[in-house]
């Protein structure tokens, strides 16, 4: 009767309760039923028990970090770095679209703050310059998931934390896979541009204000190194990094770039507070809703449905790629890894897919799900920046989805993408 | 029904005076969160001498900011759903599934916080934390440890404070049921949330 926890779950979901609501109403329902009430007390217990977690910290404290850089008009100078680089190709703002999302990657682990911040001041520029409103907010929403892939990463941290996976190894995972949407994205720009004659190029930047807009990004673009270089250095946890973070770029928005005010942070604390609050009762509620998939052999019941269809990983592979996009489709992100990571992950490092590979499909897949109507968080935002209708854009974004979808089974079929750089650094053997 | 949208909008300046206070209470546990964590890293790699108590206290104080934040989040929306199907539903039927929903959301909530009290109230929650102590004298000369409970608390409170969101959220839809949403105080709009 347990097993039938999970089908309760999706029918509850679908009517429109909260996961949060459904990751617990399922089994505890299911639980009452079966006159298991002593582990309806267990399952509210592993909720606290799972929010009660020193490693999640580093999503409150990445999430303030993204804040207090975002209210420090740290992004404008990213810009501006990424405008000196590449600005003068054809398709410039577009291409410095692309590359200033990967920088801001490197500092946030968000796609929702990437949307935010570089939507709201390069969106009216490309429109100044000629292009269409709608492509301006396409390139715009198709470059702002490199924020969730390339560390830091908030979904990589829930991932690691609710499958005991390093948080190191998938933050390192994530940086190849990162550039190749960024890479993949400007070659698409780069040939549409002459298709459809997107605006000329700008005059080419000197070398000289190259350096200058290098000086005045340097700060901004220190974070990655510290964080990055702390963690796998030995030096900091991931969480004490994402809380240096944090003092860093608050002390570079006060004191150096005198660009944030005093005055900014209760409201910075207090947005990346209740978002974080949020997340971790998610995480909390997932952690229980995963103690109970296990009791009830779900995930053994899946397996045996999923082997039936095939014993050949690599079209499992495919055929799971296919269902992630469609859960991706409806839910976002964060909550679709809570739920599906303890259910499919076992039965594909079972299949000899490697744990931290399979990881970086999922968060990949489930990311690029960011896009796709009818619940698309990132269509949301870029409507709500652009003033575009939600369906206006996701038509504008069909092509950079299609790129992101190619990468998406490169990743696949090609695990050494993103296991080569964990492998190095001795993450994966 | 002017009696019903006097107790929804009564209810509604309650919880949104209390969600204020909690709020407030909540980032300044995100900041103390992290000047804990700062410190723990100065000393232990400046001062080579690791300090017993900041890990654990940070990890009390993101609990007391889950608490005291997330109900505002749930008041303003921004628990993640799939609202297609509500959406979609004429206004009448919308305003019944979402009252069913809430009330299933409400009896989640109720469980949780008798089985909360209980656990708090009960022999896990006298247990002593690891490292956190309490002065009990005015001259900071004795000082006790800090009792699980506190900690624990913090989801006590979060629970009783959500259980108060749920019941203005159900008066709200049976408002909205019966054709009155115009009347209805509005509520600030949410942020967009997630880890995404």
């Amino acid at each position: 009767m347990l097993s039938f926890f999970l089908p309760l779950f999706l029918v509850l979901l679908l009517l429109g309760l909260p996961v949060f609501f459904g990751l617990i109403a399922a089994p505890a329902i299911l639980l009452w039923m079966n006159g298991q009430t002593r582990d309806i007390v267990l399952l509210y217990r592993n909720i606290y028990n799972g929010m009660d977690s020193f490693p999640l910290m580093a999503i409150p404290f990445f999430m303030l970090a993204g804040e207090v850089m975002n209210r420090s008009n740290i992004t404008l100078r990213l810009v501006e770095f990424s405008q000196a680089m590449i600005g003068h190709l054809r398709g410039g703002l577009a291409h410095v679209n692309v590359l200033s999302s990967m920088l801001f990657a490197g500092l946030s682990g968000s796609a929702v703050a990437d949307v935010s911040a570089l939507g709201s001041m390069l969106i009216p520029a490309m429109e100044k310059q000629g292009y269409t409103r709608s492509f301006a907010a396409a390139v715009t929403a198709a470059s702002s998931i490199i924020g969730p892939i390339i560390p830091p990463s908030g979904i990589m941290i829930i991932y690691a934390y609710v499958m005991g996976e390093s948080v190191a190894a998938l933050f390192l995972a994530g940086i190849v896979p990162g550039i190749m949407i960024g890479g993949g994205l400007m070659l698409l720009i780069h040939f549409m541009a002459d298709h459809y004659d997107l605006p000329a190029a700008t005059r080419r930047a000197t070398w000289g204000e190259r350096g200058q807009a290098s000086l005045k990004a340097i700060w901004p673009l220190m974070t990655p190194v510290i964080i990055l270089g702390g963690i796998l250095g030995g030096v900091f946890t991931p969480t004490e990094a994402a809380a240096i973070a944090v003092g860093y770029s608050t002390l570079i928005g006060l004191f150096v770039m005198r660009t944030l005010q005093w005055s900014d942070l209760p409201d910075v604390l207090t947005r990346a507070g209740m978002t974080s609050a949020v997340v971790l009762l998610l995480v909390g509620a997932a952690m229980a809703f995963k103690t109970v998939a296990s009791l009830s052999h779900t995930p053994e019941l899946l397996a045996s449905i999923i082997l039936g269809l095939s014993d050949n990983p690599l079209i499992l592979l495919f055929l799971i790629n296919i269902l992630l996009f469609i859960v991706g489709m409806f839910l976002d992100a964060g909550p679709a890894i809570i739920i599906l990571g303890p259910i499919l992950g076992p039965i594909f490092t079972s299949l000899g897919v490697d744990s931290v590979h399979f990881a970086i499909i999922m968060a990949v897949n489930l990311t690029v799900g960011l896009l796709t109507p009818p619940m698309g968080l990132v269509l949301f935002v870029t409507s709500s920046v652009s003033g575009l209708r939600v369906e206006t854009i996701a038509r504008a974004t069909l092509p950079f989805l299609a790129v992101e979808v190619l990468v998406i089974f490169l990743i696949t079929y090609f695990p050494a993408l993103s296991l080569t750089v964990p492998r190095i650094f001795g993450f994966v053997h | 029904m002017s009696a019903l949208l006097g107790l929804t909008n009564g209810l509604g300046a309650v919880n949104a005076a209390l969600l204020t206070l909690g709020r407030r209470l909540g980032a300044f546990c995100v900041a103390l969160m992290v000047v804990a964590i700062l410190l723990q890293v100065f000393f232990r790699y400046v001062l080579s001498s690791a300090l017993p108590w900041p890990e654990e206290a940070a990890r009390f104080l993101m609990l007391w900011m889950a608490g005291l934040m997330a109900p505002t989040a749930f008041r303003r929306g921004g628990f993640v759903s799939i609202e297609m199907l509500v959406r979609f539903l004429p206004r009448r039927p919308a305003a019944l599934l979402t009252i069913l929903l809430l009330l299933l959301s409400l009896a989640v909530l109720v469980i949780g916080l008798q089985i909360g009290w209980s656990e708090t109230t009960g022999l896990g929650g006298r247990f002593a934390t690891d490292s956190l102590s309490v002065p009990n004298s005015l001259d900071l000369s004795t000082w006790v440890k800090v009792p699980k409970a506190w900690m624990m608390a913090s989801l006590v409170v979060g629970l009783g404070l959500l259980i108060s969101v749920c019941v203005e959220l159900i008066l709200r839809a049976t408002a909205t049921l019966f054709g009155q949403e115009a009347r209805l105080v509005l509520i600030a709009d949410a942020a967009v949330m997630g880890s995404e």
